[in-house]
């Protein structure tokens, strides 16, 4: 039994993004914004609102996926994810009894116990589409759609960091479990585990959708500060306009950044990122420039380079579009009743004193 | 079909869950895959609160006797946003949850795995205010 989670993590309202077409020239700023586009006093875009960043399109291209769908085959994908999500829905039997000893097989973060129903989930409607063309990756580049291979540097750092098994380690026979050296200290447990930045990058920067829920963001402007706020966990990244870096001895959660306009493109130059971030394993030289354009009264084109040349061989880059939606962001608070954790490290503790009994 | 399904489910495996160092805690470090649980019991308290919500349920044993246990959902604010809230869940209302206990087996939690009412409707789909908007 495949697990509900891969069936219906996402949902689609079998319409494709419409809406006018967003277009983007081949250095990533976008035309002079329409009319539909309104300006603060200074003259800028005004980029305020609250954007709902999910979508069915995931960050790295699945092997063997064209870069664009077509129309059909989108709209096929997205009727087959609403089939499942209806499907995952059902009521179940009245007379059930307890899931199978030993797991039921669910990958990932369901971490072999099933997770929680899909009730719990906003899944995205539709697949992304950027010019015109319907995505099947936020990453443009490189053009095969996968972040770069990493450093050998990195990939060391990346293996330390995930308390990587080494080679003579028994296998472990618990595949929700992973690692069982990962839960010997809360820090080595992921910032979104212990409330520290919401899990996917969502914060960022860059900011991906999480494509689980509470994707939703806002950002507030004034002529010397932007702001943006993300759901979970309750972050606000401000960005100085016009400004320098910070000192390079100064190191950041979500870096520093820095803004200024490119026409109607507001571009964030993002750095001193601590050692602790590690976005996808990157390091402290981490460095995203992002590129924000309203494009429409209704869309935003975000776009984003990520480079560190101590974590992967080259930069990369993605795009995406921020819907606006008028749902509200709710407080995210965290960290008082994350039982969860509490959970995972009395469950690594209770193995302990058992494996020590023995 | 079925290939179909498959690109999709990897689609969306892939950008769901690519890594561990960005993926949501898991599951499978908090509870225990070799102890399933099958609760039936009524509603005593709902945490509607991040990271996750918790509906406490009084489950009564064949001896007679009750158990207080803890059952973990997701967040609570995509359901708020739907106009649900921890009222949704009354006190008192009998539920059936299938899932696994935690793996600190002193802690009377396990994860809503299924979280239905005793006629197998899943819990927020078949209150009042069902997700008609999605």
């Amino acid at each position: 039994m495949s697990s509900r989670w891969t069936h219906a993590l996402a949902v689609s309202g079998m319409v494709l993004l419409t809406g006018p077409p967003v277009h983007v020239d081949a250095q990533g700023s976008a035309r002079q914004v329409g009319a539909g586009v309104p300006r603060m006093p200074d003259g800028h875009p005004d980029l305020q609102g609250t954007y709902d960043l999910n979508t069915l399109t995931p960050v790295v291209r699945p092997a063997g996926m064209p870069a664009v769908l077509t129309p059909e085959a989108a709209a096929r994908l997205e009727a087959a994810v609403t089939e499942s999500l209806s499907e995952s829905e059902q009521a179940l039997d009245a007379n059930r009894s307890a899931p199978p000893a030993g797991g039921d097989g669910s990958p990932g973060a369901a971490g072999n116990v099933g997770g929680y129903n899909t009730f719990w989930l906003d899944p995205a409607r539709t697949y992304m589409m950027v010019n015109g063309e319907i995505r099947t990756s936020l990453i443009v580049d490189p053009p095969a759609g996968r972040v770069p291979p990493m450093t050998a540097e990195g990939a060391a750092r990346f293996a330390a960091q995930r308390n990587a098994a080494s080679p003579d380690q028994p296998p472990v026979d618990d595949p929700g479990l992973g690692d069982p050296d990962s839960y010997n200290d809360p820090e080595q447990r992921p910032l979104g585990e212990r409330c520290i930045l919401g899990f996917g990058s969502t914060s960022g920067p860059p900011a991906l959708p999480n494509y689980f829920y509470n994707n939703l963001h806002q950002i507030v402007q004034t002529p010397g500060h932007i702001l943006i706020l993300s759901e979970m966990v309750h972050d606000v990244r401000i960005v100085r306009m016009k400004a320098e870096h910070l000192p390079a001895h100064m190191k950041f959660w979500m870096g520093d950044s820095v803004g200024h306009w490119e026409g109607d493109t507001l571009v964030v130059d993002t750095t001193n990122f601590n050692d602790k971030t590690r976005f996808r394993g990157s390091g402290e030289g981490l460095h995203v420039v992002e590129r924000f354009t309203r494009v429409d009264a209704n869309n935003l084109l975000y776009q984003f380079t990520v480079e560190d040349p101590a974590t992967w061989v080259s930069s990369w880059s993605g795009e995406y579009v921020w819907p606006r939606t008028d749902d509200p962001i709710y407080e995210y608070a965290c960290h008082e009743n994350n039982y969860a954790l509490e959970g995972v490290l009395r469950g690594a503790r209770f193995r302990e004193s058992e494996d020590a009994k023995q | 079909m079925k290939q179909l399904c498959k690109s999709l489910a990897l689609l969306i495996a892939t950008g769901a869950v690519a890594t561990p160092a960005v993926a949501h805690h898991s599951f499978g470090g908090e509870f225990d895959a070799n102890r399933p649980v099958l609760l039936r019991g009524k509603v005593t308290r709902v945490q509607w609160v991040n990271p996750h919500v918790w509906i406490h349920i009084a489950v009564t044993k064949d001896d007679g006797t009750t158990e207080e246990w803890m059952v973990e959902g997701g967040s609570p604010n995509t359901l708020t946003r739907l106009g649900l809230t921890a009222e949704s869940v009354k006190v008192g209302t009998e539920l059936v949850v299938d899932g696994y206990q935690a793996r600190d087996p002193t802690l009377l939690r396990a994860n809503g795995r299924n979280i239905t009412y005793p006629d197998g409707r899943q819990l927020m789909l078949g209150s009042s205010k069902t997700n008609q908007e999605r």
